[in-house]
C-alpha cells in the first residue's frame, strides 16, 4: 500500500494521462443521439498508436543519434503480419485473443527489426540514414511485388471483430478499439520509458554520444546499434498492429516515406532530446495531419512550416521548450511572464492570420479553382482573383509581423533578465 | 576475464611489443618499436612532437591495426582485434583530446565505464535501477576523483580539469589491469597538475601503467621506467635516473630546451 502511494506521488502523470485519454471522447459525446463521435474516436486511436510509432523512432533518433528514413518498414510490416494474423484468426486457423493482435504487430516489428537492422546498424550517420531510406524505398516496391502478402495496391482488408475476446469485449464499436489503443499505448510507453534505464538504453545514449569512447569500455557500437535498432521495431510493430485494429485495412501507405516522415516530425517538433518530447509532437502533428487537412488543401504548407520554425528556433522542440523554463520555475517567477506572454500572443495571432488568408488565397486560387471550390468566411464568398483580399491579407501580416517583432524583443528582455535573476540565484555555494 | 588470464598466464609481461610497425600510405610513423612492459610498472613515453606516442597508444589499444610486427597483452595477441574486444582483455585507455559522453550526467558516465565489466552486457531488460552495487562503485570512483558534489551535471558542462579528471574515471572505472594514459595533465595548470599525480599514483597501484606525458616533472615523479621515441624509434628505455643521464636522450630531447 505504502509503495502504491510512493509510486503515484512520483509517476501521478501516468494514471492522469491514462484518466483524461479515456474522458476525451465523452467531451465530444453525442448525447441526443448517445453514441461517440467516430471521428474522434478514431483521431485519438490514431494519437495513440502514432504515440507509440513516434516513441519508437525516438529511440534511434533521440536516443541512439541514428536518423532513420524508412521506420515506417517496421510499422508497415508489422501492421500486415496482424493483418494476416487477424484473417487467420477469424478463419480459425489458430486461436488468439483480439486484445493480443497487437503483440503479433511487434513480433513482426522485431523480426523485420532484426534483418534490416543487420544490414543498416552496419553503418552509422549519414551512411545508416541513406541505408535506411533505400530499404524503406525497396519494402515499399515489393508491396506491389508480392501480393499474397502486401495484397498489390488495394492492401489487406481485415475484421476486428474475432469473437476472440479475453475480456468479453466484442470489438465493433470505435470506443472499444479505443480503449484498447490507450491500453496498449499505456504499455509501450512504460516499457520504452524503462528500457532507457536498461545497460542498452544507457549505451544507446553513450554510443550517440561518443561511439568510439563506447568501444573502450567495452561496448561493441555496432550491437548497441543492432539490439536498439531491433527493440525499436518491436515497438513501431506494434504501432503497426493497432493501425490494423483501427482501420481494418492496411495498404502499402502504412510503409511509405510519408509515413517515416511523421514519426521524425512528431519526434522533432516535440523534441526528440527528451523522452516524452514525441508524444507532444504526435498530437501536434495528427491534429494538423488530421484536423486542418479537412479546414485547408495547404495543410501540408503548415506543417513545414512548423517545423522549419521549430528547427530554426527552438531545435529542442516543445519539451526542449518547456525544459528553458526550469530555472524561471526553480526561482519561483513564472508568473512573471504571463503578462510578456499574453502580450505575444496577440499580435503573434495576427501575424498567424495573415499568413494564413495569404496561404489560402494562393491555394484557392490555384488547386481550389481547380477543383471548382469556392472561398468562403461565414456566408460571404471571397474571389481570389480580386485584389482587395491579398491586399488586406499583406497588410495584416506586415502589422502583425512588425508588432510581433517589438514584443518578442521587449519579451526577450525580460526573459534574459529573469535567467539571469535565476543565475545568480541558483549558482554553487 | 581479465583476472582468468591473469592467472593462467602468470609469467607474462602486461604489454609487448615485436617489431611493430605503422604506415599510413608511404609515411612509416612507427619504424620497428620493441618494447616490453612487465606487470605492475608505471611505465611513460615521451618524445618530441610527432614522435609516434599517439599512434603507438592507438596501435596497443586496438585503435589502429599494425601494418607488421606483433602486440600481446598478458601473453596474448591483439592481432586483428577490435577496441571492444582488447578491452575486455583488461586494457582501459584515455584520449589526448577529452573524449566522454556529454550528454550525460557524471555519474552515468563513470557508470559506463562499469556496466560491461560488471556483466551488465547488451541487457536490455534488466533495470539500473538506483541503490544497486554498481551505483555504490560508480560513486566511490567520483569520491576519488572528487567529483562526487557533480554526479549530477551534464559531464559536456564540467570545466576542463574536471573532464580531464572524468576521462579518467571513466578509464579506470571498470577496473582493468592495464591502463593506458594519453596525455593525462596537458592544458592543466600546476594546482591541477599536482591534483592529477596525486590521483594517477592511487588508482594505478598495483596496476600496469603506460603514459604518454609531456610534463617531465610528472613523468619523473610516476614513471618506473621512461622510453624514448624519436620518428618512430626507441632511443632509449630505462630507469628515470638513467634516462636522465643517457647523452642520446639528451641530445634527441631533453636538450631541445623544453624543461
Amino acid at each position: 500500500m505504502k509503495v502504491v502511494v510512493h509510486l503515484l506521488r512520483r509517476h501521478w502523470l501516468w494514471p492522469a494521462a491514462i484518466v483524461a485519454a479515456l474522458l476525451l471522447p465523452f467531451a465530444f459525446f453525442d448525447w441526443a443521439h448517445g453514441h461517440h463521435s467516430g471521428f474522434v474516436l478514431v483521431l485519438l486511436s490514431q494519437i495513440g498508436l502514432m504515440t507509440i510509432f513516434a516513441l519508437s523512432y525516438n529511440m534511434l533518433m533521440g536516443q541512439s543519434g541514428l536518423l532513420s528514413f524508412g521506420h515506417a518498414s517496421l510499422f508497415g510490416l508489422g501492421s500486415y503480419c496482424a493483418a494476416h494474423a487477424m484473417n487467420a484468426v477469424k478463419a480459425g486457423t489458430f486461436w488468439l485473443p483480439t486484445e493480443l493482435i497487437p503483440l503479433v504487430g511487434g513480433l513482426g516489428g522485431l523480426g523485420f527489426g532484426i534483418l534490416l537492422g543487420y544490414l543498416a546498424t552496419k553503418q552509422r550517420a549519414t551512411a545508416f540514414a541513406m541505408i535506411t531510406m533505400g530499404m524503406g524505398e525497396l519494402i515499399a516496391a515489393c508491396a506491389l511485388m508480392f501480393k499474397g502478402f502486401f495484397g498489390g495496391e488495394d492492401g489487406i482488408t481485415t475484421d476486428r471483430v474475432l469473437g476472440t475476446s479475453i475480456l468479453g469485449v466484442s470489438y465493433s464499436a470505435p470506443w472499444q478499439v479505443y480503449c484498447l489503443v490507450v491500453a496498449w499505448t499505456a504499455i509501450a510507453t512504460l516499457l520504452m520509458r524503462l528500457q532507457t534505464q536498461t545497460p542498452l538504453g544507457r549505451m544507446a545514449n553513450a554510443t550517440r554520444d561518443n561511439f568510439e569512447r563506447a568501444q573502450f569500455v567495452g561496448y561493441d557500437p555496432r550491437m548497441v546499434r543492432f539490439r536498439q535498432f531491433a527493440a525499436s521495431g518491436f515497438f513501431a510493430g506494434i504501432a503497426g498492429g493497432l493501425y490494423a485494429l483501427v482501420y481494418q485495412i492496411v495498404t502499402f501507405d502504412t510503409m511509405s516515406a510519408d509515413t517515416s516522415a511523421a514519426a521524425l516530425l512528431a519526434a522533432y517538433i516535440g523534441g526528440s532530446g527528451s523522452f516524452y518530447g514525441p508524444i507532444l509532437g504526435t498530437i501536434l502533428v495528427v491534429l494538423l495531419q488530421s484536423g486542418v487537412s479537412l479546414l485547408s488543401n495547404a495543410w501540408m504548407l503548415y506543417v513545414g512550416a512548423l517545423f522549419v520554425i521549430m528547427v530554426m528556433f527552438a531545435p529542442g522542440g516543445l519539451a526542449g521548450l518547456i525544459s528553458r523554463h526550469e530555472p524561471i520555475r526553480r526561482i519561483g517567477r513564472l508568473r512573471a511572464l504571463l503578462i510578456p506572454y499574453l502580450r505575444l500572443l496577440f499580435p503573434g495571432f495576427i501575424t498567424v492570420a495573415g499568413t494564413v488568408i495569404l496561404v489560402e488565397l494562393t491555394s484557392f486560387a490555384t488547386i481550389g479553382s481547380a477543383e471548382g471550390q469556392h472561398l468562403q468566411i461565414g456566408a460571404r464568398s471571397i474571389d481570389p482573383a480580386n485584389g482587395m483580399p491579398w491586399l488586406t491579407g499583406a497588410v495584416v501580416l506586415v502589422v502583425g509581423g512588425v508588432w510581433l517583432r517589438r514584443e518578442a524583443r521587449n519579451f526577450g528582455v525580460r526573459w534574459n533578465m529573469l535567467i539571469e535573476d535565476a543565475k545568480t540565484k541558483w549558482t554553487r555555494p | 576475464m581479465d583476472q582468468a588470464v591473469n592467472h593462467a598466464a602468470p609469467n607474462h609481461p602486461a604489454i609487448v611489443l615485436r617489431g611493430v610497425r605503422k604506415q599510413f600510405g608511404r609515411t612509416e610513423i612507427i619504424r620497428g618499436v620493441d618494447l616490453m612492459i612487465p606487470k605492475g610498472e608505471r611505465h611513460a613515453l615521451i618524445g618530441p612532437n610527432g614522435a609516434g606516442k599517439t599512434t603507438l597508444f592507438n596501435l596497443v589499444s586496438g585503435r589502429f591495426s599494425v601494418t607488421s610486427g606483433s602486440i600481446a597483452l598478458n601473453g596474448q595477441s591483439t592481432a586483428g582485434l577490435a577496441p571492444h574486444h582488447i578491452n575486455r582483455m583488461g586494457l582501459s585507455r584515455s584520449f589526448q583530446i577529452t573524449s566522454i559522453f556529454p550528454r550525460m550526467t557524471v555519474f552515468e558516465n563513470i557508470r559506463c565505464g562499469l556496466l560491461w565489466a560488471r556483466g551488465y552486457g547488451y541487457s536490455s531488460w534488466r533495470l539500473l535501477t538506483s541503490g544497486r552495487a554498481i551505483d555504490r562503485e560508480t560513486d566511490a570512483v567520483l569520491e576519488k576523483l572528487n567529483l562526487a558534489a557533480r554526479r549530477h551535471v551534464l559531464a559536456g558542462l564540467l570545466t576542463y580539469a574536471e573532464q580531464r579528471a572524468l576521462e579518467i574515471g571513466i578509464t579506470i572505472a571498470g577496473g582493468a589491469e592495464i591502463i593506458l594514459l594519453d596525455e593525462p595533465t596537458a592544458g592543466m595548470s600546476r594546482a591541477e597538475t599536482d591534483a592529477m599525480v596525486t590521483l594517477i599514483r592511487s588508482i594505478s597501484a598495483g596496476k600496469t601503467l603506460l603514459m604518454v606525458e609531456h610534463d617531465m616533472g610528472v613523468v619523473f615523479e610516476l614513471a618506473d621506467r621512461i622510453t624514448v621515441l624519436v620518428y618512430g624509434e626507441v632511443v632509449a628505455s630505462d630507469t628515470p635516473g638513467h634516462i636522465r643521464a643517457n647523452p642520446a636522450v639528451q641530445n634527441a630531447y631533453l636538450g631541445t630546451g623544453d624543461n
